[in-house]
């Protein structure tokens, strides 16, 4: 477990699915180099195949007996599809408007299908996914190589491009397959959390970009912060399929505001819901209960008295308002371990016992080793 | 050169009793340059080829579901080496099976490229204490050198070149100069996949980038053996070996992209001793690695069974794969007699560390006292001296059948 944690709450309940995070991570990390397939942010629709295809089907995490589970790769072509492009230089031309490879799956093919039956029951919602930076990640149990790390100073989950030797075991061992390989450099990547913004005081691009405003980003220890009061205080952001045992640090607040359902004649179902709790249940455990009851609480509590600090948070009138990051902090660790304050701080492999030239110049010299790790 | 190598293969073991010394593999003594020496140099028809078994990695389970199933029944694998050296390289090929052809191509997830690798021990002092196979141990590193076939692989940061790395289509250039950006591009990118690494136990395995480990590594498809053939040539010493010895162990391993291999998803052989022709000596070390045995292995079988082994290890390939501790249903296979003896007697001496400890929180091999590893082995010193051997001489029967 890291000294800090950074963590991330999405409110369901006011997700559009308009992708802006999507696009705002992809234009920043992923649109090149042997990333195009990859989607550290993605938008998928639940009910859904979502992406990559099935991957609550596709194993890793673990036990609970704590033992690493196996899991299975995905395929580019037939799980997370082909990233295909438009051949927009011939149009000039005079050539016809094709894709330059056949469109057969991608990241949200599926979107705003749901299930049931329209207008009678159908619903769906939309499911934002990041890697969940845990506390106990799969990826980095898996790794053979310790080339995945977590940082002390935040908790968040890298890999170590030097170490990584491409060997995809870490994707196996994600239950949430947020890890990728690349095929061209040959090497595992992933969601960075933007730490580069992070340690500048900035959100991460997919919450800073937010259109609904359904991203909190701050310390869990800082009880000030919004994540605090949604994780601990309220108890209303829970972590997604907790049961794989990763201790996820991104949090849902459930969505808990569906229309209502229709009967056969049309006629409104009074009371209904249209979102199934069973399947709220099934992907914030057996916690979305007490959550769901505490936000209808103070919804109601809002409605009658007009005070509710949990709608306060929940609404975010201002943007600033959703995040408490703290730039001096990080320069303070930077201090305090002779680092530039810009540099990714990761100490353990730099000017290695048996590499002479560290992989970045701002590193000093490698602290003690960890216990079970580098010697 | 074809034909001479092809006839060695079928040759078997004859070679290795013609030149009678002991020792798995002889390395020629020339005079050439071998400083880029590879498959196509007429000296590889001089020397001799002898057999090396290479066996299925087992130790270790991985954590990937369809490679585990892909590789539950594997066979072992019959690879020839030989070996030459001057007065400043040593220089090796190795000849192995494998029916298909599997190249990275830097365009899919799921495909793994065949290859290769040459181990060897940074110290020899006791022949009998070398440092655990594959990934070395705490206090004994080994350098291996890695060839794999793969094609077009990038740095991450581009060799430094970070302007090449954005997208093209975020460029502010076209036509020409657009054609351009990608043809700089495609030359930033590597189609030779040879690395070294130096590791001192398993998870501390580091690439040597800083260009102190000269080395040179070739490999190419027969395809009418349906094999592969590759040499890997470097200095008889540098700051990580001295192989300027009169017999030095080394070991190799082969991986098979289609079923998935990958690093411990691979075939290895044991140490194997390599007696450098002409030099006098090194009896000791090819004895520790080519002796015959004075244990009893029926008696070993039964020791095995009465001192409980069976509780934590898995023991052959019919027995249930047991998360208590490593595998032993390959150990025959890729471990000196020196190394089980030494883990009987010592458990900690030479961990595998195997699941990471977050991966199996709830039974670990091995707990870390003082940054030094304390296996959870009990240690079985007391048993009386034929017993020891008897249980060694069984655990060198385990191991999957050639083919």
């Amino acid at each position: 477990m890291s000294k800090r944690q950074l963590a991330m709450v999405m409110d369901l309940n006011k997700c559009i699915g308009c992708q802006t995070c999507t696009v705002a991570c992809k234009t920043q990390w992923t649109n090149r180099n042997g990333r195009e397939y990859m989607y550290w942010n993605n938008v998928e629709t639940y009910p859904g195949t979502g992406y990559p295809k099935n991957w609550m089907d596709l194993g890793g995490g673990f036990d609970a007996a704590g033992d690493l589970q196996p899991g299975v790769i995905p395929n580019l072509e037939s799980d997370y599809g082909v990233p295909w492009d438009y051949n927009y230089d011939a149009l000039a031309g005079g050539a016809s408007f094709e894709p330059n490879v056949e469109p057969t799956w991608g990241p949200n093919w599926d979107e705003d299908e749901g299930e049931g039956i329209f207008p009678q029951d159908n619903y769906f919602f939309y499911l934002p996914r990041i890697c969940n930076h845990c506390t106990n990640p799969g990826c980095l149990s898996a790794c053979p190589r310790d080339a995945i790390f977590k940082r002390e100073e935040d908790g968040v989950v890298l890999v170590d491009l030097d170490r990584c030797q491409g060997y995809r075991y870490c994707i196996a061992g994600c239950p949430y397959k947020k890890i990728y390989f690349n095929p061209k450099i040959s090497k595992s990547e992933k969601c960075i959390l933007c730490f580069p913004r992070v340690e500048q005081g900035l959100p991460p691009a997919c919450a800073q970009q937010c259109v609904g405003r359904i991203r909190f980003v701050g310390f869990l220890d800082d009880e000030e912060s919004q994540v605090y009061k949604l994780v601990h205080k309220y108890k209303v952001a829970l972590g997604l399929r907790s049961d794989y045992g990763t201790q996820p640090n991104v949090y849902y607040v459930p969505p808990t505001e569906s229309p209502v359902k229709f009967d056969a004649n049309g006629k409104i179902i009074e009371g209904s819901d249209r979102i199934p709790v069973a399947e709220l249940e099934k992907l914030f455990g057996p916690e979305v209960h007490d959550a769901i009851k505490t936000l209808k609480s103070e919804m109601a509590k809002r409605k009658e008295t007009g005070e509710s600090e949990l709608m306060d948070l929940l609404i975010a009138y201002q943007h600033a308002d959703m995040f408490r990051l703290d730039n001096t902090y990080y320069q303070q660790v930077a201090k305090e371990k002779g680092l530039n304050p810009l540099a990714p701080v990761d100490t353990r492999y730099i000017a290695g016992k048996y590499t002479k030239t560290g992989h970045s110049m701002n590193f000093t010299h490698a602290a003690e080793p960890t216990a079970g790790g580098h010697h | 050169m074809k034909t001479i190598a092809t006839t060695l293969l079928m040759s078997a073991l004859a070679s290795t009793t013609l030149f009678g010394a002991g020792a798995a593999v002889n390395a020629l003594k020339v005079s050439n340059d071998i400083n880029t020496i590879s498959y196509a140099s007429a000296l590889w028809n001089k020397a001799t080829f002898s057999p090396v078994f290479l066996y299925p990695q087992t130790t270790i389970r991985m954590n990937d579901k369809k490679a585990n199933e892909m590789n539950a029944h594997n066979h072992a694998k019959k690879a020839m080496v030989a070996a030459v050296y001057n007065d400043h390289n040593i220089a090796f090929m190795i000849r192995w099976p494998d029916a298909t052809i599997n190249v990275q191509k830097g365009e899919s997830t799921t495909t793994y490229a065949d290859g290769f690798a040459v181990q060897f021990a940074s110290r020899v002092d006791d022949p009998n204490k070398l440092p655990y196979i594959g990934m070395g141990s705490q206090g004994r590193p080994v350098v291996v050198h890695l060839q794999k076939v793969a094609k077009d692989i990038y740095e991450p940061d581009g060799h430094g070149e970070v302007a090449y790395q954005v997208n093209r289509n975020q460029t502010d250039l076209f036509g020409k100069a657009l054609q351009a950006f990608d043809k700089k591009v495609q030359s930033l990118g590597s189609s030779d996949y040879e690395r070294s690494f130096i590791s001192e136990g398993f998870r501390s395995m580091t690439e040597i980038k800083d260009g102190s480990n000269n080395s040179y590594a070739r490999i190419r498809y027969l395809k009418k053996d349906h094999a592969w053939e590759g040499t890997l040539t470097r200095a008889l010493k540098d700051e990580y070996v001295n192989l300027n010895a009169p017999a030095i162990p080394v070991a190799f391993a082969v991986w098979d992209g289609e079923k998935m291999g990958r690093d411990g998803l691979k075939h290895l052989s044991a140490w194997v001793s390599v007696k450098l022709q002409g030099k006098q000596g090194g009896e000791a070390l090819i004895s520790a690695l080519d002796g015959t045995l004075v244990g009893d292995p029926k008696a070993g079988k039964r020791a095995v069974a009465a001192n409980g082994c069976a509780g934590c290890h898995q023991m052959t390939a019919e027995d249930a794969p047991n998360i208590l501790g490593p595998s032993l249903r390959n150990i025959g296979g890729y471990s000196t007699a020196g190394y089980l003896k030494e883990s009987l007697l010592n458990p900690s001496a030479a961990i595998v560390p195997g699941y990471n400890r977050n991966a199996h929180s709830a039974y670990p091999w091995y707990t870390v006292n003082n940054g030094k590893r304390v296996s959870a082995m009990t240690d079985y010193s007391w048993l009386d001296q034929k017993t020891q051997n008897d249980i060694v001489a069984y655990l060198q029967t385990l191991k999957a059948e050639v083919k």
